[in-house]
């Protein structure tokens, strides 16, 4: 079931000045419930635009956005109540932060939906659990932590408000492997915890094939891609052409088929590409020619 | 994106206004402020009305983009001329009600020092902001009071901290509305409620912006100091400033245009406004 619709959605800035812009072109998008969905395209593609038009940051020029079931523009003073359904980390969340504690800083949301003190406390422990920040930290200042933590504490903030939508601008930007890793995989467990929808846009290949359930590619603030890991990496040519990428492993395996090696380019993660290269030696133990090209 | 910032706002066109040397534009404005406040001719008036006019048209800067920058002031314009109608009590009275007097004098007072302040502002964003980048600006500033220098007085570091804050204006708009959507996406309100809750609104976003400016700053100095920058002593510059025939007839004509004014107020009184 599709939680978040878009129906013909333009969005143009500066409208009517000589710094005309359009950044969404008649975009049409279902958003599925439960799954994690990537949005990828290069640098001015139109992702943050359309990620912001998602709880109503800003106001689409043409077209509606349909989010559970509301036009969420159809009443302009209630578009506040959005937000505490979509949460949104922007981009380089960690420059948000301003309460005295961490702890403050993650109630902020929750405070402002109105909750009482007791929800509140829960809520606190329980993301900054999800997100890796220990009791310790949590009665520090924001302004002590490193940049990594920060984010964290960032995202903690927004996962506080339990919305049912989770928005991610390049949650992993700028981060090491580590932290990468940290990230996204708390991100996916509380997903798979709380059943929250989640998108996250992502300049990241590898990082889209690792933890998404579906993938949406925009070029030039239009709707390229849309569909499975699988639907859209098999388009590498498509996606080459608009200034795009598959994961590095399946350049490799592409390469490898070139040089005449048999095996499924279907293949998007490290473990999968191990797996298929095992299973080919298992079989070419009796077809040997092919051993030779390994 | 969200944000029009009016100030520094460089029309870019090819026009002699454009190619004048900053200094020599800097003078000019000078000499008309003073100019506009000494005339009192209505002949002086009209000549300076006449200038300003036909400097707009040799800019090529569109009217339209004059007039949007003259928008944000109606307010003060028209709060000054109004006190000026209520606070004069010369001339004969026209119009009396409560504790409120309108004198002939008054209303022509007004009209008056309404159409000064258009006049000044208009020449000198014309001049200084709409034909003048900042940093030409900010250049041009530091050559003319360069003597200064003899008195001890740090008239380098005064130019490079206004060309440095020009420079970030429009990054710190840019920054204030990604924080306010930020505190937005988490349920902040700044629309509604009292004063106080109002002012209580913004510490989530004036915290950050104050941090993220202070690191802004650490960060552009050290990139500063990468680049070996060490003060204004010794620098040489890839634009000189230089005068060319152009700028002689600007400097000579901004001359006239003080002493005609002075001239005609003395010699050709048809009607004094005081």
């Amino acid at each position: 079931m599709s939680i978040i619709e878009l129906k013909d959605v333009s969005f143009i800035y500066g409208k009517k000045t000589p710094y005309e812009i359009k950044a969404l072109d008649n975009v049409s998008l279902n958003i599925e419930e439960n799954l994690i969905t990537g949005l990828i395209g290069h640098t001015g593609s139109g992702k943050s635009t359309l990620v912001q038009l998602l709880n109503g940051l800003l106001k689409p020029s043409h077209g509606t956005v349909i989010v559970d079931g509301e036009d969420i523009w159809k009443k302009p003073k209630k578009i506040a109540k959005i937000r505490y359904k979509v949460g949104m980390v922007m981009q380089y969340p960690e420059y948000q932060l301003f309460a005295d504690t961490v702890k403050d800083d993650i109630a902020y949301g929750p405070k402002n939906m109105g909750l009482d003190a007791e929800e509140i406390e829960k809520r606190v422990q329980k993301s900054a659990e999800f997100c890796g920040i220990d009791k310790e930290t949590l009665s520090k200042s924001p302004f002590d932590l490193s940049g990594g933590q920060k984010r964290r504490v960032a995202l903690a903030g927004v996962m506080a408000m339990n919305p049912k939508i989770l928005v991610l601008d390049e949650p992993a930007a700028g981060l090491d492997p580590k932290g990468r890793r940290e990230i996204l995989g708390g991100i996916k467990r509380y997903r798979e915890e709380s059943g929250t929808t989640v998108i996250i846009v992502s300049h990241s290949m590898e990082d889209m094939a690792m933890y998404c359930d579906r993938v949406v590619v925009m070029s030039n603030s239009k709707l390229l891609l849309d569909g499975t890991c699988k639907e859209v990496f098999s388009k590498h040519q498509l996606l080459k052409e608009n200034g795009l990428d598959v994961p590095e492993i399946t350049n490799l395996v592409l390469k490898l088929n070139e040089l005449g090696v048999n095996i499924p380019s279907d293949v998007y993660t490290v473990e999968d590409a191990v797996k298929a290269i095992v299973d080919l030696k298992a079989t070419s133990n009796k077809a040997k020619e092919v051993e030779d090209v390994i | 994106m969200s944000f029009d910032v009016s100030l520094g706002q460089y029309y870019e066109a090819k026009s002699p206004i454009h190619k004048l040397d900053p200094r020599t534009k800097l003078f000019f404005v000078i000499m008309f402020m003073i100019a506009t406040f000494v005339a009192h001719e209505v002949v002086a008036f009209a000549a300076l009305l006449a200038i300003v006019l036909i400097s707009i048209i040799i800019s090529r800067v569109p009217l339209r983009v004059i007039f949007k920058g003259l928008k944000a002031l109606v307010v003060v314009v028209i709060f000054t001329a109004a006190l000026n109608v209520f606070w004069t009590t010369e001339g004969t009275l026209l119009w009396e009600w409560w504790i409120i007097h309108i004198y002939d004098k008054g209303l022509i007072n007004a009209g008056i020092l309404a159409l000064r302040i258009v006049m000044l502002l208009t020449c000198t964003t014309l001049y200084l902001s709409y034909t003048t980048t900042p940093i030409e600006l900010t250049d041009g500033i530091e050559t003319a009071l360069a003597p200064l220098k003899k008195i001890k007085l740090p008239i380098h570091e005064f130019a490079m901290l206004m060309t440095i804050a020009l420079r970030f204006i429009p990054t710190l708009t840019d920054e204030t509305s990604k924080i306010m959507n930020a505190q937005k996406s988490r349920g902040a309100d700044f629309s509604s409620g009292g004063l106080i809750k109002r002012a209580k609104a913004l510490i989530p976003i004036i915290i950050p912006l104050f941090v993220s400016s202070f690191r802004r700053a650490d960060e552009l100095a050290t990139a500063m100091e990468c680049r070996c920058y060490r003060g204004g002593d010794g620098r040489t510059r890839m634009k000189k400033l230089k005068f060319k025939v152009l700028d002689i007839f600007g400097l000579l004509f901004s001359l006239a245009l003080l002493a005609g004014v002075i001239l005609i107020n003395i010699y050709v009184p048809i009607y004094s406004i005081r």
